[in-house]
């Protein structure tokens, strides 16, 4: 090993990607193509009676507009397809922006235009659209992906009965969307009986399976290209109907197709983090033991499926309490089935980690001590100690390089000019995954290694944290390891999702280096030729890209030398299971608050968190800012607005749904752990993605409340809730 | 977007000419705003006069006034030294505007011409008597957080969003204009028009008329002027309330004091009546408060912008206690 793993490595595509040298999906030119853009329907519920394409047809440059009369008959896919209908199959309309026409048009603009061209009138019926107008209708949804939307342990009604204090709350948040800066978009290419799309996608397999069945096709007829990702947080995991209908439309046309969703169009075609309620009760000793925690969500699900995506896994782990009840509601509105945002755990912990606070209080007991009296050392999977979770650890480092111990415990105490302070935290943690995973690795002739592997670069930092493993691993310097990513013709690996990539991906990789590291010693050690010849293979050090014998360094070869004599490549996978678990943090918040004027400002975030060994610290520490900074975006303003009579969302841009700029965003000081978990198969890595920022929302809604005193339980805190 | 036709003036008459005798034409300077609303659908036009060619962008300070040429970009108005000394409610409600790559393309005229920020205007599949009078106004039973609490009507709320006019508004400037029928003049008081049942109808301007320049009065008052903006996000975001105030004292008691709000009226809000209040008085918080009371009395909240009633009297407390020197 030569020490490149946890370095701080910079990104390897860090170049390409600054200089325009990387090609995303939309950036690819290819011949004959068509522009493809959609009409989008103007109601939330009904039926189109009429589409007059007459006009739009006339506008120079269309080639055809299509509707639902034309569309080939496609099978509705299942999961990893978001929706439970096919647009333009028929005439119902479901929610307002679902496709209803697919324009085709020598230029972009020529089909933007014609598609404004295209009438269409509609039969509408009543459509329900607010969370809060139909919460009497809320149900207990049926299990979505194998998980069930109630789960219990011990009673935790009479527990609640019984205990000693109580909190009863309800929490809430507002519809949110992604809105990665680079759009969805797919370009279609059939040849002969294949489909190749180049697509903006965080899962090049599961996107492949979604559409080989929408088109009931073998999935080696589909080629699915991604190789980089102008960010997606969800939005691009799941496939999405446009995907579908371009594949559809250059079928139809018989010429290739590419489709750039305008960035209005993506409030309606990728999902969203849904609307939700939170009751949380929670029980507890006087000693500030918890005794129960009853959290029952509600969320926006559609009229035709009731797929919960932000579930409330932490509540049931994240500590230790003999009583748990959780349960996930839906409501049925007639908006477009909502998706998986960035991070989905942070909704419930907006509740639970407010509860805590509100708890703090009531008991008189410090936040942070109140979380470690309640600390959970059992990993809920297996019912034994947790081999490697260093939370109290992460609560220790953060409060001590925030200046915990210096707080005042009462609301209101902290003036600084005309500002008042507040400190508030929170716990963070989030769910990873293990997704099964291969990779390829191949020693080139040149004594260069490429390895392949279809999981995605979705902008953490993929490309150079599996270099640096397969560098690691062979013995290489950096830059003779080329990494290459989202293609489907490469092994099938991770969905870059769920925080999955890296415990997935990262132990088939090492182990391919470790076996192709391998296979090199043993031809140097039989090659007559390598200074290295007899040898004992487990005497050859790797360093560098050179071999030498261990206790004589004048007996050196070379991966280049060797390669050469050899003649031929040296080709492995590598492969290997991991288990699933949590990654945990917390995080300090430090929040003023001009009281006139409620002007807020978030001042200071401190952070530390428990990830098991970190892989590298810079794409480690670029995790923590996004997730602080999406934190903050969702505490004090991101806020998708929906029409109440019509359901069209009213501000799908982003010069009206805000997200944070940099004056919004102090710098975060990011702290590690950084120790190994012995339980994982990565390098003793976990996912760590989502888990920071699952607590921010919470620290400075908690933050708020130690400022001013006024405690607030729905996002965003805008300035009108803090006059 | 509609493929438009475009031509370049060469002055301020041929621009006004070209625009009169073509159809559907308008002017475009900076495009910022102009072309989001060409491609949202908001506004149509077949033909685009581009004035940027005009020798009208210079900005100039003597003893009597502040002139802007309607083709000054924001940013260098923003930093003009005489600007930032004489009037510096103007600076700062310009540098408290957009971003600063929109300011280095943004001009004085299409600011001042910016349309509402109302998303169901800018959204052309929704209902809007400003955009296609007659078909409703959605914002009044909908989303309407960012409207107008005061001089709107049943036709519309929206606001009026320049910074910049705000901050004019309380000087008194005067905006000229050349078109078709010769040079004129028109007090900004007099430029912006209240909805009433005509939202289309925003400004006195009339068909093919060009902005070509801006005066501003240089008083001992202008001086003493301040920019207060309040926002959703710290920078880069329109005002949910702002106020821009001048404010002289002598003692503790207003000589004179201008005031103009934005955010909060479907234009620019000027209250003379509310200044009258304050004027000889000496400049205390409750004199403040009386003030703004009387600034609110006729303010018509609705669903999600009832807030700004509260908002724009603590922010008008802020501003003339930060000038006053009141703490
Ligand atoms: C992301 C974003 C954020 C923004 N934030 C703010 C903000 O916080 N505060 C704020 O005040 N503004 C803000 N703006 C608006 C911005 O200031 C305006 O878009 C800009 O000032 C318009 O100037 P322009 O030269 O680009 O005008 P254009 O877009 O070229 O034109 C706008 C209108 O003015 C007309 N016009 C232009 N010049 C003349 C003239 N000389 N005579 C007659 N008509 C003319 C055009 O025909 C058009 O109708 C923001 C804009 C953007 C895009
Ligand atoms: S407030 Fe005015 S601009 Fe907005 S929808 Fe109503 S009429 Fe249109």
């Amino acid at each position: 090993m030569s020490g490149l793993v946890g370095q701080g490595v910079a990104r390897v595509d860090g170049r390409a990607k600054v200089t325009g040298a990387a090609r995303y999906a939309a950036d690819n030119e290819v011949t004959g193509v068509l522009h493809g853009f959609l009409v989008m329907s103007t109601i939330a519920r009904g039926e189109v009676v009429e589409i007059d394409t007459r006009a739009a047809l006339a506008h120079p440059g269309v080639v055809a507009v299509y509707t639902h009369t034309d569309m080939p008959k496609l099978t509705l896919p299942n999961f990893p397809y978001n929706r439970p209908f096919i647009p333009m199959q028929d005439t119902r309309v479901h929610h307002n922006g679902q496709p209803v026409a697919y324009v085709l048009a020598q230029t972009l603009e020529q089909a933007q235009e014609a598609a404004n061209l295209v009438k269409i009138r509609y039969r509408a019926e009543d459509a329900v659209t607010r969370l809060a107008d139909a919460l009497d209708e809320a149900f207990l949804p049926i299990k979505f992906r194998n998980r069930p939307n109630e789960t219990a342990r011990g009673d935790a009604a009479a527990a609640l009965e019984q205990a000693e204090v109580r909190i009863d709350q309800t929490y809430g948040s507002p519809m949110q969307h992604h809105n990665p800066i680079e759009p969805h978009t797919t370009t279609a290419v059939w040849e002969g009986g294949t489909l190749i799309l180049y697509e903006s996608t965080q899962g090049v397999i599961l996107a492949r399976k979604a559409v080989s069945d929408a088109f009931r096709m073998r999935p080696d007829q589909v080629r699915i290209i991604s190789p980089y990702l102008g960010g997606g947080f969800g939005a691009k995991g799941p496939t999405y109907p446009h995907t579908l209908l371009t594949a559809a439309a250059a079928q139809l046309a018989g010429r290739p197709v590419k489709l750039v969703l305008s960035r209005a169009q993506m409030y309606t075609s990728n999902g969203h983090r849904a609307e939700y309620r939170h009751h949380i009760r929670l029980g507890a000793t006087r000693q500030g033991v918890l005794t129960a925690i009853a959290d029952t969500s509600t969320a926006q699900v559609t009229r035709i499926d009731e797929n919960v995506y932000n579930g409330s896994d932490s509540t049931l782990h994240l500590y230790a309490c003999p009583n748990v009840h959780v349960r996930q509601l839906g409501v049925r509105l007639d908006l477009p089935t909502s998706s998986y945002m960035r991070s989905p755990e942070t909704t419930a912990h907006l509740g639970l980690e407010t509860a805590m606070d509100e708890l703090s209080y009531e008991l008189g007991i410090d936040p942070v001590e109140l979380r470690v009296r309640n600390h959970n050392g059992v990993n809920p999977r297996t019912g034994d100690p947790y081999a490697g979770k260093y939370l109290l650890e992460c609560y220790r480092a953060a409060a001590e390089a925030f200046g915990w111990a210096r707080r005042k415990p009462g609301p209101g105490t902290t003036r600084d000019g005309d500002e008042y302070v507040g400190w508030g935290m929170a716990t963070e943690t989030h769910t990873y995954g293990w997704i099964e995973s291969e990779v390829g690795l191949t020693i080139g002739l040149d004594g260069r290694a490429t390895l392949r592997a279809a999981t995605q670069e979705i902008g953490t930092g993929t490309y150079t944290v599996l270099t640096q493993v397969a560098a690691d691993g062979l013995g290489m310097p950096l830059d003779h390891v080329t990494t290459l990513l989202g293609d489907t013709t490469y092994p099938p690996a991770s969905l870059s999702a769920g925080s999955s990539t890296m415990p997935s991906v990262v132990g088939p990789a090492s182990q391919a280096a470790r076996s192709a590291r391998d296979a090199v010693i043993a031809l140097a050690v039989a090659d007559p030729r390598s200074p290295l010849y007899g040898v004992p293979a487990e005497d050859v050090v790797i360093e560098a890209g050179r071999l030498f014998a261990r206790g004589d360094r004048g007996r050196r070869d070379s991966y280049r030398d060797l390669m050469a004599r050899h003649g031929r490549l040296v080709e492995v996978r590598g492969s290997g299971a991991n288990t699933p678990g949590h990654s945990f943090g917390a995080v300090f918040v430090e929040v003023r608050i001009q009281p006139r004027l409620g002007r807020l400002r978030v001042s200071r975030v401190v952070t530390a968190h428990d990830l098991g060994r970190v892989l590298n610290h810079r794409t480690a520490r670029g995790q923590v800012i996004g997730g602080v900074t999406w934190g903050i975006g969702f505490a004090v303003m991101e806020h998708t607005m929906v029409d109440p009579n019509t359901a069209r969302v009213v501000n799908p841009n982003l010069s009206t749904y805000l997200v944070p700029v940099c004056a919004d965003t102090p710098s975060v000081e990011a702290l590690f752990v950084d120790r190994p978990d012995p339980d994982s198969t990565a390098l003793n890595a976990r996912g760590f993605g989502e888990t920071p920022g699952t607590g921010v929302p919470a620290a400075i809604g908690n933050a708020i409340y130690h400022a001013i005193g006024r405690r607030l339980r729905e996002v965003p805190f805008t300035q009108d809730k803090l006059l | 977007m509609r493929a438009f036709g475009y031509t370049v003036a060469g002055s301020p008459v041929e621009a006004v000419r070209i625009a009169a005798r073509t159809a559907n034409s308008t002017f475009v300077a900076g495009g910022t705003d102009l072309l989001n609303l060409m491609r949202d659908g908001a506004e149509t036009h077949d033909h685009l006069i581009d004035v940027n060619q005009l020798d009208i962008g210079e900005v100039a300070v003597d003893r009597r006034r502040l002139r802007v040429g309607a083709l000054a970009r924001m940013r260098h108005v923003a930093e003009h030294p005489g600007v930032r000394r004489e009037f510096p409610v103007l600076s700062e409600a310009l540098l408290a505007s957009a971003s600063p790559q929109v300011r280095n393309m943004a001009s004085i005229g299409g600011n001042l011409l910016q349309r509402t920020r109302c998303g169901y205007f800018r959204d052309s599949a929704s209902p809007c008597n400003k955009r296609v009078p007659g078909s409703g106004c959605p914002a009044i039973t909908g989303h309407n957080r960012g409207h107008a609490i005061l001089g709107g009507s049943d036709h519309c709320i929206a606001t009026q969003p320049s910074d910049l006019a705000v901050a004019l508004t309380a000087l008194d400037a005067t905006v000229h204009l050349i078109g078709p029928g010769g040079a004129r003049a028109v007090p900004i008081a007099d430029f912006y028009l209240l909805p009433g049942s005509t939202p289309d109808r925003e400004t006195a301007m009339r068909p093919d008329e060009l902005i070509t320049w801006v005066d501003v009065p240089r008083t001992a008052l202008a001086g003493q002027s301040r920019y207060l903006k309040l926002r959703d996000r710290a920078t880069f975001e329109f005002a949910v309330v702002s106020v821009a105030a001048a404010l002289r004292t002598r003692g503790r008691v207003v000589q004179d004091v201008r005031l103009a709000f934005g955010g909060v009226g479907t234009r620019p809000w000027r209250d003379t009546r509310v200044e009258a209040a304050l004027r000889g008085l000496p400049l205390t918080g409750q004199a403040i408060a009386e003030a703004g009371r009387l600034l609110v009395r006729d303010a018509e909240p609705y669903e999600e912008n009832r807030f700004k009633v509260e908002l724009v009297q603590r922010a008008l407390v802020s501003i003339l206690s930060d000038l006053g020197g009141l703490r």
